[in-house]
């Protein structure tokens, strides 16, 4: 069970761009640059990203991505569920008829493991992530200096 | 990022076993599956894991057959699905190096996948096989 490449590097590269935004549009070029990540990949993921309505896109010589709110309003919730669907742990069975084994581990382990990832994601914002991120790379300057 | 068809099978399995098995009274394979509706040779893969991950005991011969390996409420579900699904972290550079091209100290997002692993681990390592036994017969 794993986050796909789609999640790990769009989040990753959306923290990014918003740490290093100065209001202007980005181009996704230097997030490439920085994140190591490709730029073809990139265009296809923020594509998706922009028609979930996370991040607004212009055209022309000055163009890149936006944010389309703010940080502090964009849960890591919304974002995964762009680039990945809502999590689950299992598959949802199309079939409903669960025996009650299945349904006790239906309750008990699955139901509740959705719960609990869903709130964390939900209650994470992507401000919190860049200013980790931020906090991260401001350590790694300060021993540089030492 | 999901827990396969696999997982939850061993689950079923062992939980399976918990109910129709104990030390003195081994269960056969046969009986599992046609409770549980799975293939024999589909059954065997995962208890051939389970086995391996000491989460179940056989015995061979006529009266033979299988049953936990320790009791039912000390095993939790974090051990079932670790013995046939490895570690259920959600991004694989949790628990191995991996080439993605930036330092882990600086990553923007593995304190959040971490974060993740820590609630699914929080469930799984408090449930057991004797909680989902007990689960199962008040429904």
């Amino acid at each position: 069970m794993k986050i796909s490449t789609k999640g790990r590097y769009g989040l990753r590269a959306l923290v990014d761009m918003a740490a290093n935004t100065d209001g202007k549009p980005m181009s996704l070029t230097s997030v490439a640059k920085r994140q190591c990540i490709s730029l073809n990949y990139l265009e296809q993921v923020f594509g998706t990203l922009r028609k979930s309505g996370i991040v607004t896109s212009t055209k022309g010589s000055n163009g890149g991505y936006l944010l389309k709110k703010p940080a502090t309003d964009i849960t890591v919730r919304e974002v995964l569920q762009a680039l990945e669907g809502e999590f689950t742990i299992v598959e949802r069975s199309a079939e409903a008829m669960q025996d009650p084994l299945q349904q006790a581990i239906q309750t008990l382990l699955w139901d509740e493991i959705d719960a609990k990832v869903n709130a964390l994601l939900e209650m994470r914002t992507l401000e919190q992530l860049v200013n980790e991120y931020k906090s991260t790379i401001d350590q790694g300057n300060e021993m540089f200096y030492i | 990022m999901k827990i396969s068809t696999k997982g939850t099978y061993a689950i079923e399995i062992v939980a399976d076993l918990a109910i129709h098995s104990d030390e003195m009274h081994l269960e056969s394979l046969k009986n599992i599956a046609a409770r549980r509706h799975f293939s024999e040779k589909y059954l065997e893969r995962i208890i051939k894991a389970l086995k391996e991950g000491g989460i179940v005991r056989s015995v061979r011969g006529a009266h033979g057959g299988y049953s936990l390996a320790r009791q039912a409420k000390e095993m939790t579900i974090t051990e079932v699905l670790n013995a046939v699904e490895g570690e259920l972290a959600p991004v694989a550079c949790l628990t191995e190096k991996t080439e993605c091209g930036i330092d882990c100290d600086t990553c923007p997002t593995r304190d959040t996948w971490g974060a993740m692993w820590k609630e699914i681990l929080s469930v799984t390592d408090s449930v057991t096989i004797a909680d989902i036994v007990g689960y199962r017969t008040k429904l």
